[in-house]
């Protein structure tokens, strides 16, 4: 979150220097797209929507105000593009309980990191406005400021639904725990 | 943790905001003074800094290989704004058709004492390259090796055809056009390991050069044939190359746009 920086490399950009472009997907493409597949919880989808956030960024180039940051403005279209992508995947598919289906990731399939997997299984059981506030608040290291401003929401809002959050997860990881598979 | 519930909300948002490391000087006395005095509370603040230490530390996913170049070869940055604001100072942004047809050798000669500028075998910086708009930068090597890839292009307004030839080190792109209006075809090649050699006319035009940071221009207008000369730096040996990006405008609008495959040579 380099402000100054980012603010040269758009501007780059807006002159039409594919280089500063090329920079701006190397630095974003990894946070978009780690807040992509931990709201989505599928790579695929991940990748498809980091795509579009690009594509949609690099195509209104010109409208972005500089006077606001770059990475908020970049966060902002990744989560409502992930959220697009839940609401097209609800109207492709019968709604399933994810309290009764516990979540098996690809992580977990693949054997990587049990952190990760269960982690995102408890996430995945949060609602969309919860599971956004953890993601852009531990995954994206983004500050309750930095949050509000980017889902335009007061910072009291963020700070409460990051409160709940929290501690359905951790009840979450907590029954892990109890059941022998937990981390807590 | 559940025999902790009676710990009430707002010393649990307390503890959560000095963890994130937002609270404010008062808040964070106000918990200081909590913690010396509970043992309770000091316990579920470990708890607590435990559990977001965990979330904190999930690792990062690394992005599928492909994803970036995928990115990049489908991103159009607006090359309209380009010209704009690259030539200020020069000719502003893009030259009315009569421009082209009468006088603008001899308007481009008063601003540029360069003139038409021979190509040795170093390679023109961007910089040059932009000092250079208004001429032809002549490059004297043209690859006449293998052909690597072309592709033809019918529009209503433009027609023609781009042929790219490898030889050595140096890729060709050999292109004929036939425009109706003022006609501009621009050659991304940022990120393939490339420099820009130079441009080598066939026939005698009053073609418009110039160069931003990974891209050539070229500017032209009815029937044109010349040789765009990039050359492949020592580093990109070996390295898989992303084709080249080509855009084709006239009056001023994109008509057509298309890719060169560069096979490793």
């Amino acid at each position: 979150m380099h402000k100054d920086r980012d603010a040269a490399l758009v501007n780059d950009c807006k002159r039409g220097d594919r280089r500063a472009m090329s920079q701006l997907v190397s630095q974003y493409q990894r946070p978009v797209y780690n807040a992509a597949y931990r709201i989505l919880g599928n790579m695929d989808d991940a990748a498809d929507t980091t795509q579009i956030v690009f594509l949609k960024v690099f195509e209104h180039i010109a409208d972005y105000d500089s006077r606001f940051k770059f990475f908020s403005w970049v966060y902002r279209i990744a989560i409502n593009e992930s959220l697009n992508q839940i609401k097209k995947r609800r109207k492709q598919e019968p709604l399933v309980d994810s309290q009764a289906s516990p979540w098996r990731g690809p992580a977990e399939e693949l054997g990587s990191s049990q952190l990760s997997s269960r982690v995102q299984g408890a996430l995945m059981l949060l609602s969309e406005d919860y599971r956004t506030v953890v993601v852009l608040k531990h995954i994206t290291g983004c500050s309750y400021l930095q949050i509000s401003e980017i889902l335009q929401l007061p910072e009291k809002t963020v700070k409460s639904r990051l409160y709940s959050a929290r501690q359905l997860m951790k009840k979450t990881l907590q029954h892990d725990e109890d059941n022998g598979v937990g981390l807590l | 943790m559940s025999e902790r519930n009676h710990i009430d909300q707002r010393i649990q948002e307390l503890l959560f905001g000095s963890i994130d490391g937002e609270l404010g000087a008062a808040d964070q006395h106000e918990l200081d003074k909590l913690l010396a005095s509970s043992a309770e509370i000091r316990d579920l603040h470990e708890e607590l800094k435990a559990f977001t230490g965990l979330l904190d530390t999930v690792p990062d996913l690394e992005p599928p290989k492909y994803l970036k170049k995928s990115i990049e070869s489908q991103v159009r940055l607006p090359v309209q704004s380009v010209r704009h604001e690259e030539k200020q100072g020069f000719f502003g942004t893009w030259l009315p058709a009569h421009w082209l047809q009468t006088g603008f050798a001899v308007a481009a000669a008063a601003v540029l004492t360069i003139g038409v500028y021979q190509m040795g075998s170093a390679p023109v910086s961007p910089e040059d390259a932009n000092n250079l708009a208004g001429t032809i930068v002549k490059s004297r090597a043209t690859a006449e090796g293998e052909l690597l890839d072309s592709i033809h292009i019918f529009t209503d307004t433009l027609n023609g055809r781009v042929e790219l030839r490898n030889k050595d080190d140096l890729f060709s792109l050999n292109v004929q056009l036939d425009s109706d209006g003022p006609a501009q075809l621009v050659v991304g090649f940022a990120g393939r390991g490339l420099e820009f050699e130079g441009i080598s006319r066939t026939q005698d035009s009053k073609d418009i050069v110039s160069m931003v940071e990974g891209s050539v221009n070229v500017a032209s207008s009815g029937k044109k044939r010349y040789t765009i000369n990039l050359r492949s730096t020592a580093d990109a040996h070996g390295q898989e190359i992303a084709p080249l990006e080509l855009e084709f405008f006239t009056n001023h609008l994109l008509v057509h746009e298309a890719e060169l495959s560069i096979s490793e040579h």
